[in-house]
């Protein structure tokens, strides 16, 4: 099982794992992209998260984050952000547009 | 079906989606770092011991990603970040880092990569590391390297008075001595003259391309003043090792194949080898006007 992220009942990866999977890759090959995926979508949502927290808020989440209490996590988020489920969607979807639209070319040609 | 299984597709869908998302994922850990840099060292310095790293990095950040992209290949996806070593070597990271931003093929970078890496070994040496200074920059700045032989550092140096310790004279004498001096001349005037500065540039020596810099043709004595002795960081990136070494040398030609060359000194400590087992370096140019940083080995 691939780790549990805070995040991870919000942002679906399933579409694009079949994706990949479509294009018949090998294991390891498969693999490598599905970790590149899921360390963007991680490295976006971050992002997002710090973007909205003042600099003291920024080291509390760190702290809860570090802990990967989930309940914690949100609980401390839903407090300071509003709207955060959609910000981290958003963003996610954002992402995971593009990389559909790689695949996509990548595909085709 | 099981989702896992062999296939005899070409690489190259791979190939192309592998460099798009690498070249992605590096711009995104990029933005997080920059964008959150005082927040993340924060946490790099006061983690819990049982997540403790070298203080201060910024690698303190990888600990916080999932744990899949640092250990490949797909049998490491299913591991938790529990079943993760509780200690894990800086170096690790680095060699991480390098694998995640070279590319696969020994090319000029792009200007990209050549910000990402050089960001990178600027974060880890501590001093801006470059790949363009005062508007000038080499052919490339990843190459094949080649094994040079020892300079003449004044007249009459023979490869008998080469060395300080019958130690250094057993590791290094075989290469021999290169039947004429450097690009630059002899490094002192005569033996009474040699300082310890002329001793370890001749050391800690690369010869690069100059001649095939750009604007090189145009503006020869300025870019030769420039290239004379200029410091810089040459990286082995398959095994991290580094060093501070001076260009002291032109060469080697274009039709070696090879990018550049590397003292029997450098070429022993980064481990690399020349003829059919050559492999490539990275070399960026160190700004560092006050030379506060010594010729030798550096750990990054």
């Amino acid at each position: 099982m691939k780790k549990k992220q805070f995040y991870s009942h919000i942002v679906e990866t399933d579409s694009i794992v079949v994706k990949l999977h479509d294009m018949n890759l090998r294991d390891d090959e498969k693999a490598h992209l599905i970790a590149l995926m899921d360390s963007s979508l991680h490295h976006v949502i971050l992002d997002a998260i710090l973007s909205e927290l003042t600099t003291e808020d920024k080291k509390l989440f760190l702290k809860e984050l570090a802990s990967d209490d989930h309940d914690a996590i949100w609980n401390f988020l839903r407090a300071r952000i509003t709207g955060i489920e959609d910000k981290i969607t958003k963003v996610a979807t954002e992402l995971k547009k593009e990389l559909h639209e790689d695949i996509k070319e990548v595909h085709t040609k | 079906m099981p989702f896992f299984k062999s296939s005899n597709k070409p690489a190259s869908h791979y190939k192309k989606l592998q460099s798009k998302w690498v070249e992605r994922h590096a711009s995104l850990k990029e933005q997080l770092l920059t964008k959150h840099r005082d927040s993340l060292d924060w946490l790099a310095e006061n983690m819990p011991a049982k997540h403790h790293i070298a203080a201060g990095s910024l690698s303190g950040l990888l600990l916080l990603a999932p744990p899949t992209l640092h250990t490949l290949p797909a049998t490491t996806v299913t591991q938790s970040v529990k079943d993760q070593p509780i200690s894990i070597p800086e170096k690790t990271f680095l060699l991480t880092d390098l694998t995640t931003l070279v590319p696969d093929d020994v090319r000029p970078l792009t200007a990209t990569e050549e910000a990402n890496i050089t960001s990178l070994l600027s974060d880890r040496v501590k001093i801006p590391v470059r790949a363009e200074l005062q508007g000038i920059r080499l052919n490339t700045s990843y190459g094949y390297i080649g094994a040079e032989q020892h300079l003449m550092r004044y007249p009459g140096d023979t490869i008998w008075s080469h060395f300080s310790s019958p130690d250094e004279a057993l590791h290094y004498a075989k290469s021999g001595m290169a039947p004429g001096r450097g690009a630059w001349g002899y490094f002192a005037y005569s033996k009474a003259e040699m300082t310890q500065k002329d001793i370890d540039r001749e050391k800690y020596y690369i010869a690069v391309q100059t001649f095939l810099a750009p604007g090189f043709s145009q503006n020869v004595r300025e870019y030769s003043e420039f290239f004379k002795y200029r410091k810089m960081l040459v990286v082995n990136p398959q095994n991290g090792k580094a060093m501070v070494v001076v260009i002291g040398d032109a060469g080697p030609a274009q039709w070696t194949g090879k990018q550049l060359g590397g003292s029997p000194e450098v070429m022993a400590y980064l481990e690399r080898v020349d003829g059919r087992q050559k492999g490539p370096v990275l070399y960026f140019f160190l700004d560092d006007p006050q030379d506060t940083i010594p010729l030798g080995p550096i750990t990054l």
